[in-house]
């Protein structure tokens, strides 16, 4: 086992039992790099995680405290730890498309209105994986899956100029980032950032299932042809997604870190000013 | 003690603070909405927090967070929200975590009529969720003093068996302006029978212990224990298993920590119950002010009527059944959900007749009318349609 997984992670769960060649070990990793590149330790980090392959490889894996919500909710959840917790130990939620996107939704653009002081790691597959693989928010217009065997026919939050962190910036998220899995440092870096943001901050991170969408929807459970789809779809600066195809611009999206009040000190201030008289 | 004029939400609100509620959160309803109004007061003078969340499914999670960061909560709703609760309330009896929820009901199904009582969530409060595999405890107030007493002792009783606890009030409860006394010291709180439990925080290895006991504390977090808790199977340490043995031994903790030690839930209220009543009024909540009446009636008329009222109502209290007589079910209801666990409990015995209305509360000359309907072998009729046990 490496040093991360010995110093953070719990020797029971690690190996997980995530398919071979899944990319979700690699987006785990990066979340284990940023705590120990920012001298987080066990007792300073609360983890939580949603349900479907990313809530389930990923739960209990901390050595520290862990939780789990049921589909969609660990948001209303972590929104309530956070006003319990002491303010300086950091909530991570490590969680699933479908969770964040589809289901969560309304909880998820709540805690970014209120600037709810957690960090959102989202780990997307292109759609609901666990499950066999069925269509889901991110899935490209037109690809095959289990359930869209004629090809995606809806719009979904990630093309045609349409960006789910427009609409999460929109509502009041502090930090966005959207990455790939196999990108390197940058990653790793952006998810400090968003550790480091009292506040709402999210981080979008793209990874490969061999197994359903690149069996059904990419043709091929091959991890090298899986590796050249990202590769295009991951575009360079100033590139603009061909007509019809998916394409993301990985990095920081948004950054206002640090500059709107956090919603467990917004309501603690209000009691220390009722309890003051002041209002 | 403290003498207050004030409606079952306000004196909800204070017994929450004196039990040591810390936090509030849930979504407006009416009957409920004044608890949800009263707290956004009183919490942050008594040092605590309100939020108001965007549905019943967050106002529940938002607690069970709270309570999962070591913090009491509480939230409350009307029928329409307590159905949205059946996520959340699943994930704090499985998770076992510590809350209050009030459920003031009014009349259904859905949004039905808004500002009327109802009495419809009987079998929901027993199964709020879904799976199987547990056991609710569930209180029923029937005055404004009682919900004071009650949310007191719905914390205690959260607290020491670990899991969510409702109090199943109605509109005509929380809505209602009665006297109350609040208790100022702790002399008086004791004076009064309640008592509260402090959180305590569960250090571990084993949250999840395959027993029957209570006073285990509950997961709390931010405490670097390694404590986990899901919605998943739990192992003894709560790691997620897919284990029918696992489950099993979670199962018999749900359940028989309850079942084991019900003399700390069972509550019940008799009268005229000496003499060997020829007929028994059963019933729970706000009807059962009409029922006393009645049966006090009853007997200024020479009919040997009794009551039973329920003040505690899962787990269900069987036992009050036993005596072979005529059981008359007061609900407010039409088609009747008391009346069906009082002729199961009834077992062999059975001769159980059933009262039900809707939106507003029987008169004593109905009941009275009903009890020497049955005593006659007649069928119950009012409004032109008969009303009878199915």
């Amino acid at each position: 086992m490496d040093y991360l997984a010995e110093k953070y992670l719990r020797p029971r769960k690690i190996p997980s039992t995530a398919c071979s060649g899944c990319g979700l070990g690699q987006v785990h990793k990066k979340v284990v790099m940023a705590i120990d590149e920012l001298g987080l330790e066990q007792g300073d980090v609360v983890w939580g995680t949603g349900i479907g392959c990313a809530g389930r490889q990923t739960f209990n894996t901390w050595k520290g405290d862990n939780f789990a919500g049921t589909h969609g909710r660990v948001y209303a959840l972590a929104c309530g730890l956070r006003i319990a917790l002491p303010p300086e130990k950091k909530i991570i939620l490590t969680v699933g498309d479908g969770d964040a996107f589809g289901i969560g939704l309304l909880h998820l653009l709540n805690c970014a209105r209120r600037n709810v002081d957690i960090t959102v790691i989202v780990c997307d597959n292109f759609g609901y994986q666990s499950t066999g693989g069925q269509f889901g928010y991110t899935t490209p217009r037109g690809f095959r899956t289990d359930s869209s065997p004629y090809g995606m026919f809806e719009n979904n939050w990630t093309q045609n100029g349409v960006d789910i962190l427009n609409i999460l910036r929109d509502a009041g998220a502090t930090f966005l980032a959207r990455h790939t899995s196999f990108e390197g440092h940058a990653a790793v870096d952006s998810i400090k950032k968003a550790i480091e943001n009292k506040g709402f901050s999210l981080v979008h991170v793209l990874y490969p299932c061999v197994t359903n969408f690149g069996g059904r929807a990419l043709g091929s459970r091959r991890p090298s042809e899986i590796y050249k789809w990202f590769e295009q779809i991951t575009l360079k600066a100033g590139e603009e997604p061909e007509e019809g195809q998916p394409g993301f611009h990985t990095g920081v999206y948004y950054d206002i870190s640090n500059s709107r009040e956090e919603y467990s000190s917004v309501v603690k201030n209000l009691t220390k000013r009722v309890q003051a008289g002041e209002v | 003690m403290k003498k207050v004029f004030d409606t079952g939400n306000a004196a909800i609100t204070e017994a929450a603070i004196i039990a040591g509620c810390q936090i509030y959160a849930g979504y407006p309803i009416t009957p409920s909405t004044e608890i949800a109004e009263n707290m956004s007061r009183r919490l942050p003078q008594a040092g605590g927090y309100y939020v108001q969340t965007e549905d019943e499914l967050a106002g529940l999670y938002t607690c069970l967070g709270a309570s999962l960061g070591g913090m009491k909560a509480m939230t409350s709703t009307s029928g329409p929200g307590y159905v949205l609760f059946s996520d959340p309330y699943g994930w704090g009896i499985s998770s076992e975590i510590p809350v209050v929820i009030i459920d003031a009901q009014r009349v259904g199904p859905v949004s039905g009529i808004t500002g009327a009582p109802g009495q419809g969530e009987f079998y929901l409060s027993r199964y709020p969720t879904h799976g199987g595999n547990y056991e609710t405890i569930v209180l029923a107030p029937n005055s404004v003093q009682e919900a004071f007493d009650m949310t007191v002792r719905a914390f205690y009783l959260a607290e020491r068996f670990r899991t969510p606890v409702t109090i199943l009030a109605d509109q005509l409860v929380t809505d209602g302006w009665e006297s109350f006394e609040i208790p100022e010291t702790a002399d008086e709180l004791k004076e009064k029978g309640l008592e509260i439990v402090e959180r305590k925080v569960n250090c571990g290895p084993e949250f999840f212990p395959a027993s029957d006991e209570i006073d285990i504390p509950p997961v709390v977090l931010g405490y670097n224990t390694g404590a986990a808790c899901s919605d998943w199977t739990p192992t003894e340490e709560g790691y997620d298993i897919e284990d029918p043995v696992a489950h099993l031994k979670h199962s018999y903790r749900l359940v028989y920590k309850i079942r084991n030690h019900r003399e700390l839930i069972d509550r019940h209220e008799a009268w005229f119950m000496e003499d060997d009543p020829e007929i028994v009024l059963v019933s729970y909540g706000s009807p059962s002010r009409v029922v006393t009446s009645a049966v006090k009636a009853a007997r200024a008329q020479g009919i040997r009527a009794g009551a039973i009222r329920l003040q505690s109502l899962w787990p269900f209290q069987d036992q009050l059944f036993e005596k072979k007589t005529k059981y008359l079910v007061v609900e407010l209801n039409f088609e009747g959900q008391l009346v069906r666990e009082v002729q199961r409990a009834t077992g062999e015995n059975k001769d159980v007749h059933f009262y039900g209305k809707c939106g507003e509360l029987p008169g004593v000359h109905e009941l009275l009318q009903a009890m020497k309907e049955i005593l006659s072998d007649q069928k119950i009729t009012f409004e032109k349609f008969v009303s009878e046990a199915w």
